[in-house]
């Protein structure tokens, strides 16, 4: 699960929350203290940590930043770091932060630019990373399908797949593409993390990956789907809000379990 | 590099659309999906704000709040990685637009202000205090600081009154505001210019209570410097028992 601050006591204090491992965004925790910089310590201290990145905006045609870069190393050595992932995406541009997450166009030059840009992250890491398909609610001059823009930047830079399923399902609605079959086009054998999310229609045309409801069952059986392609991985309950009752997340991850073990012998344990 | 002019400037238009709203063309895009990140990153920006910003929410009028978020984010290039530091950038932003002289609200730079440097004290990165013992000569010891701390200053006392009050109230105010050492909560101290003084001189100078009392009587050329050093004595008892001060520095055995 990913370790938020609602629900920190259900993790630290009444361990009614026992995860294999826990999820963070390094932009959250990077040079903190004080109260929540002492809670993180004893999170790190008992769980596996996973980093799920906002800020490198990997497709923004701005420089890497890495004074920031370094920090995320740093953080990454301090807290035994298993997995840095990031988004498919950009979030800064004419060298201004937009904390969301914006859609690159599916594009050839696109392909070399985000390609080189991992291979620089990877490089300065030195370690692979995973990218995450987002979510996008619009398309943006796009040359080539989603699925032909993934398969590229994957098999060109040596990253990991971060497979959101939710995602898959947000954009095949928003988008009018069978999720099924995109999940069949995908690199299934890079993939290496899972992500699943609940989400909200805003509209009859549009669904939102908002992090903030209960998964509905379309994509849980997506997630089915999925997992009978896969060799296990981590997957990753998301919810970042708008948090229900514990034993209402618990029948999230039961749910999640009992998929899983159908197809995986063995519960999945971060490496 | 690699990105071709064009692409770049789609994703320019989009970044521009997403910051301001205003009318953009981007190849293949839906308007409802354009409105959509409109939505998301203003959101994002405002809601940051809002959580950052509690008491100014409250006592900005709805378009004065809305019409700071719009100019701040279509015309601030925000530096930080990490959303919640941009309240940070957000208050020297309003500063020097002098919006405070703009909207005839002379207070609003120091209420910004004093609401971030909550924020900031309670995240800041741990700092070690010097070693300190409990027991130790209040007059002529040296005085372990709590590290933890912002001191700012203040033109108007939006700690103490009300922004229409603190209107009427422009001085000289200093705000200590501070970590408690255990519980990680945050504390404020309205500290006097000579308790501000005395502060700064045990803070960085390492001076001891008659150190400093001397010095003052020196300058002021006073008569007697007991009523000050008793000033002085009571004013460090109190900010030790409130966690400002931690005890006395620890003498260091000379190394052979």
């Amino acid at each position: 699960m990913g370790f938020r601050r609602d629900i920190a006591d259900a993790f630290l204090k009444t361990n009614e929350i026992n995860p294999d491992f826990v999820e963070v965004a390094p932009e959250n925790w990077i040079n903190m203290g004080g109260y929540w910089g002492a809670q993180f310590k004893e999170v790190s201290h008992r769980f596996p940590v996973f980093l799920h990145g906002l800020s490198l905006s990997i497709g923004s045609p701005d420089e890497l930043d890495l004074a920031f870069l370094r920090q995320v190393k740093n953080f990454i050595a301090e807290h035994d770091v298993r997995v840095y992932s990031e988004h498919l995406s950009f979030a800064k541009m004419d060298n201004a932060h937009l904390y969301d997450l914006l859609p690159i166009p599916f594009r050839d030059d696109s392909v070399k630019h985000v390609v080189a840009r991992i291979k620089q992250v990877q490089d300065f890491l030195e370690m692979p990373i995973a990218i995450e398909n987002v979510s996008y609610y619009t398309p943006v001059a796009a040359q080539m399908t989603e699925s032909e823009f993934i398969n590229q930047i994957v098999s060109q830079s040596g990253c990991n797949l971060l497979l959101d399923v939710n995602n898959v399902y947000v954009n095949a609605f928003n988008h009018h593409y069978d999720p099924y079959e995109f999940i069949s086009g995908m690199p299934l054998d890079r993939v290496a993390y899972i992500h699943m999310a609940g989400h909200e229609q805003v509209s009859p045309t549009l669904i939102v990956d908002t992090h903030g409801e209960a998964i509905i069952d379309p994509v849980y059986d997506l997630f089915d789907y999925t997992v009978a392609k896969l060799n296990p991985v981590p997957v990753l309950l998301e919810r970042d809000f708008n948090f229900p009752e514990i034993r209402m997340l618990h029948h999230e991850m039961n749910q999640l379990r009992s998929i899983v073990n159908k197809y995986w012998i063995k519960d999945v344990v971060p490496a | 590099m690699l990105y071709q002019p064009d692409t770049y400037k789609i994703e320019q238009d989009l970044s521009r659309f997403g910051r301001t709203g205003n009318d953009t063309f981007i190849p293949g895009a839906t308007e409802e999906g354009l409105r959509q990140y409109r939505r998301l990153l203003r959101n994002n920006i405002n809601n940051t704000m809002v959580q950052a910003f509690p008491i100014s929410r409250q006592v900005l009028p709805d378009e004065e709040w809305n019409e700071l978020i719009d100019l701040f984010f279509a015309n601030h290039d925000a530096k930080t990685t990490q959303i919640w530091k941009l309240p940070a950038e957000f208050v020297t932003f309003v500063k020097e637009k002098d919006y405070a002289t703009l909207w005839n609200k002379p207070w609003l730079n120091d209420l910004l202000y004093f609401e971030w440097i909550e924020i900031e004290v309670y995240t800041m990165p741990d700092i070690e205090a010097e070693p300190f013992t409990l027991q130790g000569d209040i007059r002529n010891g040296t005085i372990v600081v709590n590290p933890e701390y912002r001191l700012i200053p203040l033109r108007y006392p939006v700690h103490l009154y009300a922004v229409e009050e603190a209107k009427n109230h422009p001085g000289d105010y200093f705000m200590m505001v501070y970590r408690h050492p255990e519980t990680r909560e945050v504390l404020f101290a309205d500290l006097s210019a000579l308790d501000t003084f005395t502060f700064e001189n045990i803070a960085h100078e390492q001076l001891s209570l008659s150190d400093i009392a001397a010095g003052l009587k020196l300058q002021f050329a006073l008569s007697d410097q007991h009523p000050l050093l008793t000033n002085l004595i009571a004013f460090v008892q109190e900010m030790m028992a409130q966690k400002l001060f931690l005890g006395y520095a620890v003498e260091r055995k000379e190394q052979f």
